[in-house]
């Protein structure tokens, strides 16, 4: 899957959901499934993340 | 023993023995047989090679040396933990989730009996004279439906690191 799934988690930062591709659910699916109870997401194109994760633990979530 | 065939049952009346099995295609000392009750066996060459007992166990003997309970893998991922974070192979997840530098969740398809199960883990590590480890976060990190994981190097300190292999099975 070329898709994403983000959310803010507890810390003030965000949570990156990487589908399985052999689990034979739908993003959505997935999102359901495995986003926490209450928090907001959103599926964004694998290419949005930055593969730089120098500073992984800074990046934030925005609306 | 009368072989009884039914319409509505099927045929019944034999439970065989693993030197003579009640099924049996034309090796008269391989098939299926009945050596107890709510038991399935298979045999083959005239010896016991598997079982179904009566609590749903599934036995085999596969070079263990005798029919033993099979504690399957109930799931298991391959994945890279840099760059793009990717799933390269899995059974019985639906994702992992990146919590943040060498954090990760593993979230189950289906879910596990209870937390009680048993994680086998490891990470690769690029750095020559370093050490890989990846752990269980905390106790409260092993659920049904996921168990939660961080990956250090470690070379007399821990640093937490992304690895590019991360491989973890669950068996129950």
């Amino acid at each position: 899957m070329n898709s994403r799934i983000i959310y803010p988690n507890d810390d003030g930062g965000v949570a990156i959901i990487v589908p399985a591709p052999e689990c034979g659910l739908t993003i959505e699916e997935i999102a359901a499934k495995d986003v926490p109870a209450g928090k907001p997401y959103k599926i964004v194109d694998v290419a949005d993340i930055p593969t730089d994760r120098t500073f992984r633990n800074a990046w934030e979530y925005t609306e | 023993m009368t072989i009884v065939i039914n319409g509505t049952t099927g045929i019944s009346g034999i439970d065989g023995s693993a030197g003579t099995p009640a099924v049996q295609g034309t090796d008269t000392n391989t098939g299926i047989y009945y050596s107890a009750a709510d038991t399935v066996d298979v045999a083959t060459g005239g010896v016991q090679r598997g079982q179904f007992d009566s609590s749903g166990n599934f036995k085999f003997n596969s070079g263990y040396g005798s029919v033993a309970t099979a504690y399957g893998c109930r799931a298991w991922v391959n994945f890279n933990g840099t760059g793009t974070v990717a799933i390269r192979a899995s059974g019985n997840v639906t994702s992992i989730t990146d919590n943040g530098l060498g954090d990760y969740t593993v979230n189950f398809t289906n879910a596990m009996s209870d937390a009680n199960y048993s994680v086998v883990s490891i990470g690769t590590s690029d750095a020559i004279n370093y050490t890989a480890n990846v752990q269980i976060k905390n106790s409260s990190a092993l659920a049904t439906g996921s168990v939660q994981i961080q990956c250090y190097e470690y070379n007399n300190v821990a640093v937490k690191r992304d690895p590019v292999h991360v491989l973890l099975s669950i068996f129950r």
